[in-house]
């Protein structure tokens, strides 16, 4: 390293440019990782424009062949993964999976250890917890992080000003916007979608609030999806569904875009990578309109968040060339460009520390920040990051855990149901599920 | 080996490679496979450890399997009976008529049967939607209560309307079919002996048209007991339930839990359930 560094101050010397103010540790050194000849990779992922970034991965490691198959969001690849994992054939190198479904697929051990191909020496270009989330005992690492998703308040400023809303600090405060929207527009605005079939997106807002729903310790799990917490916040959102104040579109449906670009619906607590999301699907509607502000808080003056999401980049059992798989969910997840290129493109929010850093990630004529009016979007964003609680843990039964929060909320948004009774069936129907698949797990 | 009977497994050769390879080994896969159970430590992989027929007799035990086969039984004794009664009656209708108007109308009965159900169905989820379904909007801008097609006791109903939609049209044509095989000198003869067309209909054809009325019930009753792709469209659209149908709740048990073991179990059990029963049914409707 040393000779290195003195290189770099030789070169520097002579040729005015930043080379090696980026060779020097803003990014791991790509040339030390060792890979098989004649690699071509399969990757499984949803990220928008990820075929344009591994162009240019192609570009810089011409040896390596990649090919990027978007199969569907989430679940519907999970279960396409898992089918493949048990098969023995068929699944993809390379796959995105989020941080809060990866426990699911350790137990199935489809998931290579990258630490003997050189994962440690990514360890240090990444936001401390997100490896935690991708090596849960700090020994074997699944998977390299892609992005968190802290979440905050994202708000139509034109709808806002209007109805003379006042972006509200507190929860307090937000139900009392709520209700004066609701009355300012005569029921037509409302200020907030509940989302009744997204688990992370609820247990995100429980997290803000210091909740706390799986636990493991010494091969036994414990899970409390009915804790205090979740049900003092579900109860805050069942009012406001209750009174007329919320929607409770699905999430990412044409329905619930529909609604935000009419003007039905004024703000939504969206995570990172969701200011990216939204710009992608409703375009030119409503662009430049809404602004990004820190998640209302349960006690005024604290500044919490949850996490909704943030994947990792994993490498399957079934991978010929697990080397040159590792180098690109490593060069993805850290080189500048592919990392700007990812936010620019449906604003992956990196979990790497000089991604979050880097200046360019403001432009305000680009998205998402453009389709923030400009916003410095990231900022609200990277202060929310430093909010969340970084001690939280997943379990591998989450992917029933996740479907069953649809089937309860359901009944509870139809008026069947009480939060405390949606979370009590919530509770048992995992926990069933759970000691059927054979886990052992203790709720008190 | 005789040499003819070498010759007669050479002939039979492809096709019992196939059965054997596409057929038979996914059975005997599937069989082997729900002899085991996950054995779990903590977050370690989890071990497959063999436990004869405890995935069976859970099976007979889990609420969710038998409300899947409750479901599709309440399903079936409505569906069946009124496609297989429409569709009989479209055939019988198009065979007494002539011409253009016979041919279009019995290309428009048959068109969403060539329309694969990922597609229909999401048309269908989008007629069904709440906020989003035309009906809807109509009912609302007459100032009536909206219907939720996809709500928990409507739900069998709208999945039974696109499985109508789909098959109608094609069991139409199987009759059809049938019908234009019965020799025209039948109905020739029973004319000269004085038989009105409602008789040739009521005495000739009917009975005749028997056997593939028969084997449509018999498929139809397969069938629903394999309806996934209906219910499955329509998930991401509304909440759908894991146990709606069996072969939705044995997928979500097997892609989404990873218990693979417990849904071979599950999809066997199905089997004998349906073998039972379309058995069953058909020596009740052989003529003795």
């Amino acid at each position: 390293m040393k000779i290195h560094h003195f290189l770099c101050a030789a070169i520097a010397a002579s040729i005015p440019s930043l080379v090696c103010a980026q060779s020097n540790s803003s990014q791991p050194d790509y040339t030390k990782f060792a890979v098989e000849p004649g690699a071509q990779l399969e990757v499984w992922s949803w990220v928008v424009g990820l075929d344009s970034v591994a162009k240019d991965f192609e570009k810089e490691f011409p040896n390596i062949k990649v090919k990027v198959d978007n199969i569907g969001g989430g679940p519907t690849e999970y279960q396409k993964l898992q089918t493949a994992i048990k098969a023995g054939s068929g699944a993809p190198d390379v796959a995105q999976i989020e941080y809060d479904f990866l426990p699911s697929f350790i137990v199935t051990d489809g998931l290579a250890d990258l630490t003997p191909f050189g994962a440690e020496q990514a360890k240090s270009y990444f936001v401390g917890w997100t490896w935690g989330q991708v090596s849960p005992d700090g020994k074997i690492v699944y998977g390299i992080p892609q992005d968190i998703g802290p979440l905050a308040l994202m708000y139509n400023k034109k709808t806002f000003d209007k109805y003379q809303i006042a972006v509200p600090k507190t929860w307090d405060e937000f139900a009392a916007q709520a209700e004066k929207l609701s009355k300012a527009s005569q029921g037509k605005v409302k200020i907030v979608n509940f989302f009744a079939d997204y688990a992370p997106w609820f247990i995100g807002l429980a997290w803000a609030a210091d909740g706390k729903f799986f636990e493991t310790s010494d091969d036994t799990w414990s899970q409390e999806l009915n804790n205090p917490i979740a049900e003092k916040v579900l109860t805050y959102w069942n009012d406001l569904v209750k009174k007329g104040y919320a929607t409770t579109y699905k999430g990412f449906t044409p329905e619930l875009y529909n609604a935000f670009a009419n003007g039905e619906i004024a703000a939504s607590v969206e995570a990172a990578w969701g200011p990216g999301v939204m710009a992608a699907s409703l375009k030119e509607r409503t662009a430049g309109d809404w602004r990004v502000a820190p998640l209302p808080q349960w006690k005024a003056g604290e500044a919490k968040s949850g996490n909704w999401g943030g994947s990792a980049f994993v490498v399957t059992k079934q991978s010929k060339f697990p080397r040159a798989a590792t180098l690109f969910n490593i060069w993805l997840n850290t080189h500048r460009s592919a990392v700007l290129n990812n936010w620019y493109n449906t604003g992956i929010f990196p979990a790497s520390i000089q991604g979050l850093a880097d200046p360019e990630l403001h432009m305000p004529d680009k998205d998402p920040s453009k389709f923030c009016g400009g916003q410095n979007v990231v900022q609200v964003y990277a202060d929310a990051a430093k909010g969340v609680n970084v001690d939280f843990a997943w379990s591998p039964w989450f992917a029933f855990v996740n479907d069953n929060y649809n089937k309860q909320m359901s009944e509870m948004v139809a008026g069947k149901f009480t939060p405390r009774q949606a979370l009590d069936a919530w509770q048992a129907d995992s926990l069933k599920n759970a000691k059927d698949q054979g886990f052992e797990v203790k709720s008190q | 080996m005789k040499k003819q009977s070498k010759i007669a497994y050479a002939f039979l050769a492809p096709f019992l490679i196939l059965f054997v390879a596409f057929y038979l080994s996914p059975i005997v896969y599937a069989a082997y496979l729900s002899l085991f159970t996950k054995k779990r430590i903590g977050l370690r992989a989890a071990q497959d450890v063999f436990s004869g027929v405890t995935n069976y007799i859970r099976g007979f035990q889990d609420v969710n399997f038998l409300t899947s086969l409750k479901n599709i039984l309440i399903f079936g004794i409505f569906q069946i009976p009124t496609m297989l009664i429409a569709a009989l009656i479209l055939a019988l209708l198009l065979d007494q008529s002539r011409g253009l108007l016979m041919r279009v109308c019995r290309t428009i009965y048959f068109i969403p049967y060539t329309i694969p159900i990922a597609i229909g169905g999401l048309v269908w989820g989008c007629l069904y939607a709440r906020d989003l379904s035309p009906v809807n909007q109509l009912l609302s801008t007459l100032n009536l209560a909206r219907i939720d097609f996809l709500s928990p006791s409507l739900i069998l109903f709208s999945i039974a309307n696109i499985t109508f939609w789909t098959w109608t049209g094609y069991n139409m044509i199987t009759l059809f079919a049938a019908l234009k095989n019965i020799p025209d000198e039948l109905s020739e003869a029973a004319r000269v002996d004085g038989a009105k067309r409602w008789d040739i209909v009521w005495r000739i054809k009917l009975p005749l048209l028997m056997p593939t009325f028969q084997l449509l019930f018999l498929f139809s009753i397969i069938g629903t007991s394999q309806i996934f792709a209906e219910a499955w469209v329509l998930r991401p659209i509304e909440y759908v339930a894991d146990n709606i149908t069996p072969n939705v709740y044995i997928y979500l048990t097997a892609a989404r839990d990873t218990n693979y073991s417990y849904a071979a179990a599950l999809a066997i059990l199905l089997a004998a359930v349906v073998f039972a029963i379309s058995s069953f049914l058909l020596r009740k409707l052989q003529p003795h």
